[in-house]
């Protein structure tokens, strides 16, 4: 396994935290001189907060700790210059938009964002998008993709326990229960992995 | 005795004033210039406060006044009119009109603003104020509180100017298709069954609430399925001439009947139009209340600024509480620290606070039905965090051309494919005053 895998494998499990914690399942880890400095997952439900993503948790850890961001810090140095990000999934616009405001040197990602995506997926908020001052970064994606996947349709197929209830019983009785979005036996079945492109994953902000 | 004295000038800080009364034509200033080179501006003068006060020079040079020079303050009708001279490295100021005593002297500081002029709306100058927004001299008081609360402002005479997303799935390359599977059952009498063996295998799901069960046409009955990647296996009991086939279908329904129209030649689409009063009406009372928010959320920013952070901030004014917060990346040393992000952090903790009841997805949407209020058009972070808390509608007053996610650098709400949309309000330049609470165009707000 080369390194990159590794540090995706490392991901996934942050991901798999969250997934146990009742969270959408996303997880990070952010690299400096190959060693993992920060790691960290979805926290939205816990945090009642839409916008505190796996990315910017870790983001506040590492600034937070002074040893990893020293300061003062010298003008015009980059708090993530050095630093590499492995996300599960692509990052989200907001998330892209963060990164690049850091200086992010590289993200790595397993499966794209079709809805959300802001390195590429739905907008290019790290490179292609004009910025007066922040330098672009590039993304690359695909590392351990149909993990990363796997691990969000687990969620949303049997394990999500936190979704909305129906109000009325009318619509109680006509909903169907979680599973019947993605029977079981289709899971398995590779063809099925396309990116969150499916209308059930739409409604969570990933 | 000297024509000029530097004195405190109402919102604009320290500026200068006639000591006695100056006729017109009178040259009152020569100040020699401290010139930068190119580079040398580019690199360091231009990131400092220096950047509000140099002029261009030649070469790329910028130029700053020495003496009272850079004292004036700016007006959009000034009286006093400047003239570099490069070869001299000196500019002269000469005033355009009689100046009285305690009059204070002002230079037009050119097209290129850094701030929203002190005062433009409420000039009583003669000269009439092209603002680019069809004038606001018609506004009725600017912050209306006289009148009846229930009468509707019209559209023009609103501080700000609302923003709607442009029509979604209008023309046959925008409809958003899924692939569903579809079978042809040319019996009628089998319509029945059909329907009854649908409802029995769970194929009744949400995502095709939009769609209509069969269509008809003059030869069969085209029953839907399935969004599944996999063909649905038929019921062996109804006699069916074909297998299962793909059909591009639309994922949601029709707005209008331009796009109804459209989605019906793919398949049958329910039509449902926005509500009454897509764009809301706005009364004098809610009027005010917005005006109210805006100036507290400047007043919030000048404060800011005062306690050495950038002047930006954000405000929710909801009910029972209301959350404001301000710019605080420079006493955090921490970049994302930003006013909008604080905001939508201060309102989560209060409601992580205090309510107990068990998790679930959805409740972290906090701003629903929410308006935010902010100094500036918030960057591309602070935008979709505001998409992803599913915000009502953003006010903002200073557009942030080069990097805001609201309609500067992209308009982020009305991309196509978002799961939410909200609306945008600009306000208009002139009714509050913005001298305060300028920032460099580059920054992300």
């Amino acid at each position: 396994m080369d390194s990159d895998n590794q540090f995706m494998a490392e991901a996934l499990a942050m991901a798999e935290q969250a997934f146990a914690a009742g969270e959408v399942p996303v997880g990070c880890v952010f690299v400096r001189d190959g060693r993992i400095i920060a790691r960290a997952r979805n926290r939205t439900n816990e945090l009642r907060n839409a916008t505190r993503h796996a990315e910017l948790e870790a983001i506040d850890e590492i600034l937070a700790d002074h040893d990893l961001t020293p300061q003062p810090r010298a003008l015009g140095v980059y708090p993530l210059s050095t630093t590499t990000l492995y996300v599960t999934v692509e990052p989200c616009i907001m998330c892209s938009s963060a990164l690049r405001q850091m200086g992010i040197r590289h993200v790595f990602y397993g499966c794209a964002n079709d809805r959300f995506g802001g390195c590429e997926g739905v907008l290019s908020v790290n490179s292609a998008l004009p910025h007066p001052v922040h330098p672009p970064y590039p993304a690359t994606g695909g590392y351990m993709r149909e993990e990363a996947i796997m691990i969000l349709r687990r969620f949303y197929i049997t394990e999500n326990t936190h979704a909305p209830i129906p109000k009325s019983k009318t619509n109680l009785a006509a909903s169907p229960t979680p599973s019947a979005f993605f029977p079981r036996e289709l899971v398995a079945q590779s063809q099925f992995l396309r990116d969150l492109t499916c209308p059930c994953l739409r409604k969570y902000n990933v | 005795m000297a024509a000029l004295r530097v004195a405190h000038s109402p919102d604009k800080g320290r500026g200068i004033f006639a000591a006695h009364p100056i006729p017109a034509q009178t040259l009152v200033e020569t100040s020699p210039v401290l010139l930068f080179a190119k580079d040398e501006w580019e690199t360091h003068g231009r990131h400092t406060i220096l950047d509000h006060y140099a002029f261009k020079w030649r070469n790329g040079a910028m130029a700053l006044a020495l003496g009272l020079g850079s004292l004036f303050n700016h007006s959009e009708t000034p009286n006093l009119s400047y003239s570099t001279h490069p070869d001299s490295d000196e500019i002269t100021y000469t005033t355009t009109r009689a100046i009285a005593e305690g009059e204070e002297l002002c230079i037009y500081y050119g097209n290129n603003l850094w701030f929203q002029p002190a005062g433009a709306a409420a000039s009583t100058s003669d000269v009439q104020i092209e603002d680019g927004w069809g004038g606001l001299s018609n506004l009725e008081t600017p912050d209306f509180l006289e009148g009846n609360p229930d009468d509707i402002i019209p559209e023009d005479e609103l501080p700000f100017e609302r923003f709607k997303p442009p029509p979604n799935e209008e023309s046959a390359e925008t409809i958003r298709t899924a692939q569903a599977w579809v079978v042809d059952v040319p019996d009628a009498r089998n319509i029945g069954a059909m329907l009854k063996w649908i409802n029995r295998m769970g194929l009744d799901r949400p995502e095709l609430g939009h769609l209509k069960r069969v269509r008809k046409t003059p030869t069969t009955n085209t029953f839907l399925l399935s969004l599944d990647p996999d063909a649905p296996t038929l019921p062996p009991e109804i006699e069916l001439p074909d297998p299962p086939r793909q059909l591009s279908v639309p994922t949601s329904a029709a707005l209008t009947l331009t796009s109804l129209a459209l989605k019906n030649a793919l398949w049958p689409t329910t039509y449902a139009p926005k509500r009454k009063g897509e764009v809301e009406d706005w009364t004098r009372r809610k009027a005010r209340w917005a005006m109210q928010a805006m100036q507290t959320v400047v007043d919030e920013a000048i404060k800011a600024q005062a306690a050495g952070e950038l002047a930006i901030a954000a405000y929710i004014p909801s009910e029972p509480d209301s959350f404001i917060a301000h710019d605080t990346r420079q006493s955090t040393a921490h970049p994302l620290r930003h006013a909008v992000l604080n905001a939508v952090r201060k309102l989560a903790d209060h409601h992580t606070v205090t309510t107990t009841s068990s998790e679930e997805n959805g409740q972290n949407y906090l701003l629903t039905d929410q308006t935010l209020f902010t100094t500036h058009e918030p960057c591309i972070m602070c935008s979709m965090a505001l998409l992803h808390s599913r915000v009502k509608e953003v006010f903002f007053l200073v557009p942030m051309n080069k990097t805001g996610g609201c309609g500067g650098s992209t308009c982020l709400p009305f991309l196509p494919g978002v799961n939410h949309r909200f609306g945008i309000c600009r306000w208009k330049p002139g009714s509050i005053n913005t001298s305060g609470i300028s920032i460099d165009d580059v920054v992300d707000a």
